[in-house]
């Protein structure tokens, strides 16, 4: 029973990641949230080696705290299946077919707050020892359809976040009115995984959803 | 709280210690009676399963071209339970200490993992790439002594691929399999097992079987 | 020999010169044994051979044998060839064989011709006979035999008769303690198990006992068959022909005591005796299943301290608990303790230990709380019963040992509370605080509201307590009613109390939560039943037509409460003359107060009820 996004904070002028890290968390702790503990976000990516003819698949492996018996594979076809965490030896035991991307494992690691029925988690995103980004995620409790509570989280977000919240993920508003899944919040985390990848923290800060 | 919770986590890795023997079918009810006596929660009927599984394999390709050994999967779905989640399941070979060469060890040893997956997990064996090999239905009794299972299963032949409710028996036989997973280096419970299988004779033989003398038939 | 078995009629066959006498009749006459033929000393011979020798053996020996069956001639030859690839022994073996296979075709070809050769039967050399070593023999043989048939029929006898006297063989016997116990041979000794690892316990001490024979029981049954008779069948009877071997820490009796004692109270030392214990003292003449069943409570009683004091290490609670020997002392509240000891008196060691005194000392102060005792061993064998009852795994290949809602948790992705909850077992100790404590609440409570019901005559305070309670809640219901009026006006209160919390629930749907400190139950009441004066007084003034000015539940003037609100009510009578004011306060009591017509200054009454 939750509802959750996920969008990425710009970095501000002239601060790294670090500073934009703690102003986010000054805001937070503002607002009365109190912190629950730390979060983690992680993505392994698996590889396809099925011969000059096969087109290379990828497997990302994804892990959330929230969620501790469980890991989720996503295929790039956007199916996500849900299984024990032991699927992680499973997918050791496919080498030869499918092999373990080397520094490829990007995370978002962070400090987790609650404030009532909303939960908020800012992550700072890093492949290795690089940073690329900060991800904040909201979440809302008590309400599993996004379409009977966005409006509210909205409301909730740009008091830290800023105006720049006005639509949901992409993801959730395709399916606003239908129930919000453990799924849908690996998906998101791996839509920006995904994008951050490809941009350098030093670049221009993309706003995605 | 991550202390608290390891405990709820699966324990890693684990290896499959596990005996092999058959009966006719005629015979079925005598062991059925025999192990109701022998395993824990008698007072109950024993647990009927009846469950479908399929083979599936890869074949990756390495540098070069060069053809990779096959890896096989198994999926397998309760069809009694339609709620419980998908199996998904990684058996390695039997270990050579396990099978006949190694008098000394008192059963079969396999690397085994056990995954639970959602409903979806075909489509997802299907889209890393994996084919099916072979698919069966097995309907029987399970009976579980200590951290010891012993199924009583007959294996049914698929008639239509993907069909489970046309099926054929494979033989008039049952399979008796008595399995324990634990984890890796506790060879002490394959004796336990031996003293087990022991008290099924004469009704059944539950023995150490070279599956690869049987494929080279 | 060679000379012998050669066909050479050279050899003298007569170089005996008399034949060996076999027998002289009385006549005299001997009686020669007839010499034997040609023929048949080579059959003898031929006897003798030994065919299956290998050939490896010796040239010579293969040379007689071929001569001997004129046949085979050449086998021997291959035998000294260099061993030159593996196979060569297995070739050259296999080559014999074919060889002999030949060979004996032939013989039997030729056999069958009866041209050139016969088959005859052998005569056996008859076996030299020793008559007198023979009886001998013999007789030792039916001697032997004769006595094991004796022994045997003398066991039957033994059997038979303790079987039709009163008391039952020791097979019999065995019988039972098999129908009750888990019995299996182990070589020549026959032992038992007493622990509950079958029922699902985890216990390590073991409970092995073992069955033996009563020797002495069978010297009195040999008495008794001797002699039978009234005296020696009663004796027999009282008697077992088996008896338990249990192991010294299991023997003697054991319980757990539960207490729960207030801080104040001082613990007096004072001797005690050892409290008789329900094992009879002369333990060789326990019958054995009463003997067991002591032992196996005493295994049981001791897995359950171990798990208690286990669980009161383990546990962090804000008082920690204490673990001294054999007593677990548990803070239930504040100056209220839970003491839960194990006591264990053994049959041989009678000294008394200091801390079993302190334990009886303790015991006898407060009363040893049976029905926490029955909840301990109830709770151990739910923990017993809950390690097997794990269900089975489907589809049947998955993992054994895990509950359902495990395996659902990867696969569903249950958050990590839902996960926190599956293991939020509570431990024994824990559960067994709770119900003490809910124990002390109820009693608290219970000592409360009878104070009051006595206290307050007015209105009158009935409870009715639940007849369905568990070991953490209990529920109870209040009415208060004013005597002659109980159908006018009636107020009603439900009362749940749980382990640290009472609640109290209005007719209005309106909840107190309170402590567990038995005067804040004390002043709800009070308060009530101040309230419940006022409406039953408006509920009256319309029966008797007096016509309500003004009600005030809340108070603010006049002097203030010591606790609570007083409440009033101001009416008017039916004719106007009189107007009543009435004042209830939860301690200051009801107050009247009366006016006259406004303008007949008539003096202010005041009475003074008290409740």
């Amino acid at each position: 029973m939750h509802n959750l996004s996920v969008y990425q904070w710009p970095l501000p002028e002239g601060k790294n990641g670090q500073q934009a890290v703690e102003i986010l968390q000054k805001r937070v702790e503002q607002l009365g949230a109190t912190k629950t503990g730390t979060f983690c976000v992680d993505c392994e990516t698996y590889q396809s080696s099925l011969g000059p003819n096969a087109p290379t698949k990828n497997v990302f492996l994804v892990h959330n705290t929230e969620h501790p018996a469980t890991t989720f594979a996503v295929l790039e076809s956007g199916l996500v299946l849900v299984a024990d965490s032991l699927l992680d030896i499973f997918m050791l035991k496919l080498n030869g077919a499918y092999n373990l991307k080397k520094n490829a494992n990007i995370e978002s690691k962070g400090q987790r707050y609650e404030q009532m029925d909303f939960v908020i988690k800012i992550g700072s995103v890093s492949i290795g020892p690089s940073f690329k980004g900060i991800l904040v995620e909201v979440e809302y409790q008590p309400c599993d359809i996004p379409a009977s509570c966005f409006d509210l989280m909205r409301e909730f977000m740009q008091g830290f976040i800023g105006p720049s919240v006005q639509l949901p993920p992409q993801l959730v508003a395709a399916k606003i009115a239908e129930p919000y899944t453990p799924k849908d919040t690996v998906q998101q985390y791996l839509d920006h995984f995904n994008s951050l990848r490809r941009t350098t923290a030093a670049g221009p800060p993309t706003r995605m959803q | 709280m991550a202390e608290s919770l390891s405990s709820v986590l699966p324990i890693l890795p684990a290896k499959e210690y596990y005996l092999q023997g058959s009966i006719h079918d005629a015979a079925k009810d005598i062991l059925l009676h025999r192990l109701r006596g022998l395993c824990d929660c008698t007072e109950s009927e024993p647990e009927s399963f009846h469950d479908h599984e399929m083979v599936y394999v890869i074949r990756g390709v390495g540098i070069g071209g060069v053809q990779q050994m096959p890896i096989t999967v198994r999926a397998s779905q309760s069809l009694e339970h339609p709620e419980e989640p998908w199996h998904l399941r990684y058996v390695g070979n039997p270990e050579a200490s396990g099978t006949g060469v190694d008098r000394s060890k008192s059963a079969m040893v396999r690397t085994c993992i056990d995954v639970g997956t959602s409903d979806d997990l075909i489509i997802f064996l299907q889209e890393l790439g994996f084919r099916l090999d072979f698919e069966y239905v097995t309907k029987g009794y399970m009976f579980r002594k200590g951290r010891m299972k012993v199924t009583v299963s007959k294996v049914f032949r698929v008639v239509q691929p993907g069909k489970t409710d046309s099926i054929e028996p494979m033989s008039l036989s049952c399979l008796v399999e008595l399995s324990l997973t634990a984890p890796a280096g506790q060879d002490a419970v394959a004796d336990d097992m031996k003293t087990f299988a022991e008290q099924l004779k004469p009704l059944v033989q539950l023995e150490k079987i070279d599956t690869r003398r049987l494929q080279s038939i | 020999m060679n000379a012998k078995m050669a066909t050479s009629v050279d050899v003298s066959l007569e170089a005996l010169a008399e034949n060996q006498i076999q027998e002289i009749s009385l006549d005299g006459h001997e009686i020669y044994v007839q010499p034997i033929s040609m023929s048949e000393s080579l059959t003898k011979l031929a006897q003798r051979i030994d065919f299956t020798k290998m050939e490896e053996e010796g040239k010579e020996l293969k040379s007689v044998a071929a001569n001997e069956t004129e046949e085979g001639d050449d086998e021997a030859k291959s035998a000294f060839k260099q061993e030159t690839w593996p196979w060569d022994s297995v070739h050259t073996k296999l080559r014999h064989s074919l060889t002999e296979a030949s060979v004996l075709l032939d013989v039997l070809n030729i056999a069958k011709e009866k041209r050139y050769m016969l088959l005859d039967p052998i005569q056996q050399e008859p076996p030299e006979s020793r008559m007198f070593t023979q009886v001998l023999g013999k007789k030792k043989a039916l001697n032997n035999a004769a006595q094991i048939l004796q022994h045997g029929s003398e066991r039957l006898r033994k059997s038979d008769n303790l079987y039709h006297s009163s008391a039952p063989a020791f097979q019999m016997e065995l019988l039972n303690v098999r129908r009750n116990w888990r019995l299996k041979k182990v070589a020549n000794s026959i032992l038992g198990d007493l622990s509950y690892k079958s029922a699902g316990s985890r216990f390590r001490q073991n409970g092995t006992f073992e069955v033996l024979e009563n020797k002495e029981m069978e010297e009195g049954a040999g008495g008794h068959d001797t002699t039978p008779g009234s005296a020696g069948q009663q004796h027999a009877g009282r008697r077992s022909s088996l008896h338990v071997a249990i192991p010294s820490h299991l023997q003697g009796a054991s319980y757990i005591y539960v207490s729960i004692q207030k801080d104040t109270d001082s613990l007096a030392s004072a001797n005690l005796t050892i409290p008789s214990h329900p094992t009879d003292p002369l333990a060789g003449e326990t019958h054995w299943q009463k003997k067991l069943e002591a032992a196996q409570n005493v295994l049981f009683c001791k897995e359950l301290f171990s798990q208690l004091a286990r669980e009161a290490v383990q546990l962090k609670p804000p008082i920690p608990h204490m673990v001294i020997g054999n007593q677990i002392t548990a803070t239930l509240f504040p100056g209220i303790q839970l003491f839960i000891g194990l006591c264990h008196s053994n049959d041989q060691d009678r000294s008394t230990e200091p801390q079993q005194q302190q334990q009886q000392q303790q015991r006898q102060k407060s009363e040893h709380n049976h029905i926490l005792e029955h909840s301990l061993h109830q709770l151990l064998r739910e923990m017993h019963t809950a390690n097997i009852s794990l269900p089975m795994p489907h589809p049947s290949t998955a993992m054994l040992g895990a509950s359902k809602r495990r395996r659902l948790a990867g696969p569903h992705a249950f958050s990590r509370a839902s996960l926190l909850q599956l293991i939020e077992g509570k431990s024994l100790l824990e559960q067994i605080i709770e119900q003490a404590q809910h124990t002390v609440l109820r009693i608290r409570s219970t000592n409360v509201l009878d104070s009051i019901a006595m206290q307050c005559r007015d209105p009158q305070i009935v409870i009715h307590w639940n007849a369905l309670s568990d070991a953490t809640h209990a529920a109870m219901k209040l009415n208060i009613t004013s005597q002659g009026y109980e159908t006018i006006c009636r107020t009603s209160l439900a009362i749940h109390i749980h382990t640290t919390s009472v609640r109290v629930i209005y007719r209005d749907g309106r909840i107190v939560k309170l402590s567990h400190e038995p005067h804040e139950l004390t002043n709800v009441l009070l308060g009530v039943v101040s309230v419940h004066n006022i409406s039953a007084l408006q509920s009256l003034s319309k029966l008797m037509s007096w016509q309500i000015l003004s009600t005030c539940m809340n108070l603010g003037v006049g002097e203030v409460e010591a606790l609570g609100n007083a409440s009033a009510v101001v009416m008017a009578s039916p004719s106007g003359e009189r107007v009543l004011a009435i004042k209830s306060g939860p301690i200051s009591g009801v107050r009247v107060y009366v006016q006259g017509l406004p303008g007949n200054t008539s003096s202010d009454a005041s009475t003074l009820e008290t409740r």
